[in-house]
């Protein structure tokens, strides 16, 4: 075990061994499929939120293509729809995390979380149905 | 008067003595929450380009307003804030940068790369 880390670091996010040996362990059972997750997710947002701010930039400073324009193209509509999915993914994950750490009643817990998924749900759908409705009318 | 054992930083303001590394992870989770609460001015902006007409030239006019510019140029420092940490943060989990010097240069990196970043998109808006 230790020479096998001494040339080869091992760790929760690159190697799925790791992951093998501590399923169903810890309080939380599945908490580590969360933790991936989160990790998988913050990797897909590195280019499509930069893509997404970048496309902001053009749209805020050019005045001839209009937002419309822009997502009836079926490449930014799909890049848009993939930033929503894993934007709404990775900010489920991290506030419930945050309310692990600071909500200490079962009930309050029980209800953040609810209220946080349903907040999500209608975000995440009303970005979709938008992006969906800009793509098709064209 | 100073403890002398470890504290949990929410012993601050009186006995937690902030260093930079703590601070950096408690700005991380907090622009998590605010690019939250900010990710509503994003769904609202698709809705309204979907929906066009009025609700778009109403949204168009609160986003040029002053506190519309002011919640953009928020919105951008959390965002590249959280981004760059983020790369910080991904790196640590695939095992890399543990050191107390690692940590502190990462830190300092990150900082620099969110000025840069916020001055050159606010420059581009203006100048452009």
């Amino acid at each position: 075990m230790s020479d096998t880390r001494s040339s080869y670091i091992s760790t929760a996010l690159r190697d799925g061994s790791v992951l093998r040996r501590v399923r169903h362990l810890g309080s939380a059972r599945g908490g580590l499929r969360e933790w991936r997750l989160q990790r998988l997710t913050a990797l897909a947002l590195i280019p499509l939120a930069l893509y997404f701010v970048a496309s902001m930039l053009r749209l805020a400073t050019s005045g001839r293509i209009t937002a419309a324009q822009w997502l009836a193209s079926p490449i930014s509509a799909l890049l848009v729809i993939l930033f929503v999915l894993a934007g709404f993914a990775h900010m489920l994950a991290g506030l419930r995390s945050v309310f692990l750490d600071y909500v200490h009643t079962r009930a309050r817990l029980l209800l953040a979380h609810l209220f946080v998924r349903a907040a999500t749900a209608i975000l995440a759908g009303a970005s979709l149905l938008a992006v969906l409705k800009l793509f098709l009318d064209h | 008067m100073r403890m002398q054992r470890p504290l949990s930083p929410f012993m601050f303001p009186i006995w937690y003595r902030f260093q930079m590394t703590s601070a950096l992870s408690i700005l991380h989770r907090l622009t998590g929450i605010a690019l939250s609460v900010g990710s509503i001015l994003l769904v609202w902006w698709l809705v309204a380009v979907a929906a066009g007409g009025e609700l778009f030239a109403a949204t168009h006019a609160f986003m040029r307003s002053p506190i519309g510019m002011l919640l953009l140029f928020l919105w951008s420092v959390a965002f590249f804030y959280h981004l760059c940490n983020g790369i910080r943060h991904l790196a640590w989990d695939a095992g890399y940068g543990f050191e107390l010097r690692s940590a502190y240069r990462g830190g300092y990196t990150v900082i620099a790369a969110v000025l840069v970043l916020t001055v050159l998109t606010w420059a581009y808006v203006f100048i452009a």
